[in-house]
């Protein structure tokens, strides 16, 4: 029995893989070529269906729906990494040096993070674009701030279980600095967890930049993000269903890949190491 | 007992760190509200004049503490927009956003807990995977995007209800009972996605220790077990997430609100925040932000008095 869950596990990580490959090349065909230009209107063809000419159908103002799926999941694919960049790099820093040091620097930011952290991210975000107002930039560094404390948290939690192991002792004989050793001993150790939380963190960071552009505080036009075109094609859903259903189809797919990626990676480090995640209180 | 004290304490704190970082977000937006409100064409005199009304020229602690009194004596500020009270805005809608909460909220805690039980009594079995690979899918999908398809399926296709033909509670309670339905059960779905995940592998994980092979040895079948003995430890951890899912839901329900054109919070909060109207925005995240702290603090007791370990730590 144990075997059997095993191998749909790894398969999950096979699958998220195969769906991510497909998602990464359908943006990267998107960056190059498109059918149509995505703002090009073709009048004759609004609210069209599926048809040769243009396979996912038009919009209600006759734009070609493939071509504005394949920009407008760059948008949010992009919008997603920055965040994750920003948020991780950030939540990497805080969690090295407060899992690493502890003291009372760890006390005051972790207060902060775990304050953060009993946080729905959206309404995070919602505070940051209230305060700045809606824009593209806007949006990135909400969103990135919103995602530090669960990132810090789980760097910090890694550090302070690998601070004291053989091997960052023996760094610390053989002479290396307090930053060799948070940068270059540890951070490459706890890569597997980072990894996949990470990919998680992607996951959220796509949903929350789809949720805000839904509701049309995220990304601006004239850039056409996924939840944007759903918030925009709900209106016509008596008429042309496949307008919605086209984005909200990539959406899903971008996020399925990476969950499933993660999973797998998180299983795989479960049975390399029987790893088992002890929350701090 | 002492923690416990310890904990309200700690809730407390939170609360006048986050309202205090949220009154000073709002203090560092550039332009005076009270040139806004005026237009260009006012004088030196009369901006002066409302800014002492509306108190504007006051220390910022000082506001900052007469603005959380009154938050907490129900008075939220006026609006700039519409001039009126925000808690005469809030108070009639609040009841909308609620019931959806709490609709979610207890889909997901009796969807997820016999699913889970039932995949975790089955697992490996083909019940279990077709579930499990559901299941997943059903996690990667928003909940914007799981209430367009279900106004797809269920209001266009299968004519079960008209979209955006929302009644409101004092006009008719059992219509919007039923209308709100749907949109429920779109904040829910992936909620319960993840609960079940969660509490089938905390089950699982509960399964393989001692205490189940002694359970065992003492005739219990499969059942048994699972209710006796597994259910209450792997709960535990699924605690936590139904809390943290509670707060999620409340503010979820904003983004759900408008698939399904329901005039809740969600709507004021949005067209506040696109007029720039900062006394609403304020007052709604406030109030979300003491409904999800309040939350953690029942989550954090109900742990405790559940699980006596942590007491004695």
């Amino acid at each position: 029995m144990k075997d059997a869950s095993k191998k749909r596990k790894n398969y999950n990580f096979k699958i998220g893989c195969v769906i991510t490959v497909f998602v990464l090349l359908f943006v990267l065909v998107g960056m190059i070529w498109t059918p149509y230009p995505p703002e090009a209107v073709d009048a004759s063809a609004k609210l069209s269906g599926s048809s040769l000419k243009h396979p996912f159908g038009c919009d209600q103002l006759g734009r070609d729906i493939l071509s504005r799926v394949m920009a407008g999941s760059r948008i949010t694919l992009f919008a997603a990494f920055g965040t994750v960049l920003l948020g991780g790099s950030i939540g990497i820093l805080i969690g090295a040096f407060t899992g690493y040091f502890g003291g009372i620097l760890d006390e005051v930011l972790m207060r902060i993070m775990d304050v953060m952290f009993a946080f729905p991210s959206i309404l995070l975000s919602l505070v940051v674009i209230a305060v700045l107002g809606p824009g593209n930039y806007q949006t990135v560094l909400a969103l990135g701030i919103a995602f530090v404390p669960s990132f810090a948290r789980i760097v910090r939690s890694e550090f302070i279980r690998c601070k004291e192991l053989e091997y960052v002792r023996l760094a610390r004989l053989s002479g290396a600095g307090n930053l060799r050793i948070m940068f270059v001993h540890i951070l490459p150790n706890i890569r597997p967890v980072l990894l996949s939380s990470l990919m998680i963190g992607f996951n959220n960071a796509v949903l929350a930049e789809a949720s805000l552009s839904y509701l049309g505080i995220g990304v601006q036009p004239p850039y056409a993000s996924l939840g944007r075109m759903l918030s925009e094609a709900q209106a016509y859903i008596f008429v042309s269903p496949g307008s919605c259903i086209w984005p909200g189809l990539v959406l899903i797919l971008m996020i399925l890949g990476f969950s499933l990626m993660s999973d797998g990676i998180k299983t795989e480090v479960h049975e390399r190491k029987r790893w088992k995640r002890k929350k701090v209180y | 007992m002492k923690q416990v004290i310890k904990k309200i304490i700690t809730t407390v704190l939170t609360l006048v760190i986050v309202s205090f970082l949220l009154f000073l977000a709002f203090e560092l937006i550039p332009g005076d509200p009270a040139r806004a409100k005026l237009g260009t064409d006012a004088t030196p005199e009369q901006i002066a004049a409302l800014r002492a009304q509306m108190g504007l020229d006051r220390p910022l602690l000082e506001r900052y503490v007469t603005w959380l009194f009154a938050f907490f004596t129900g008075d939220f500020g006026t609006s700039y927009s519409y001039s009126m009270p925000v808690g005469e805005m809030i108070l009639d809608k609040l009841p909308i956003t609620v019931t959806l909460t709490l609709m979610a909220f207890c889909m997901t805690v009796i969807i997820s807990i016999p699913l889970a039980i039932l995949m975790a009594k089955h697992e490996g079995g083909i019940t279990d995977s077709i579930l499990s690979a559901i299941n997943q899918v059903i996690m990667a999908v928003p909940p914007f995007f799981s209430g367009i398809l279900l106004t797809l399926f269920f209001g266009v296709l299968l004519k079960l209800f008209v979209p955006g033909d929302f009644v409101s509670y004092d006009v008719d309670m059992g219509k919007f009972l039923s209308y709100l339905f749907f949109p429920a059960l779109a904040i829910a779905l992936p909620k319960i996605a993840m609960a079940v995940k969660m509490l089938k592998s905390s089950l699982l994980a509960e399964m393989k220790n001692d205490y189940t092979k002694t359970a065992y040895s003492r005739g219990n079948d499969t059942s048994g077990v699972l209710y006796k003995h597994v259910l209450k430890n792997a709960f535990l951890p699924v605690l936590t997430f139904f809390g943290m899912a509670l707060a999620d839901i409340f503010t979820g329900s904003i983004v759900v609100e408008k698939v399904f054109n329901i005039p809740g919070i969600g709507r004021i909060l949005m067209t506040s925040i696109s007029n720039r109207d900062y006394p609403v925005v304020e007052a709604i995240i406030m109030m979300m932000a003491l409904v999800v702290i309040v939350t953690n603090l029942c989550v954090d007791l109900i742990y405790r008095k559940m699980d006596p370990r942590i007491t004695v730590e």
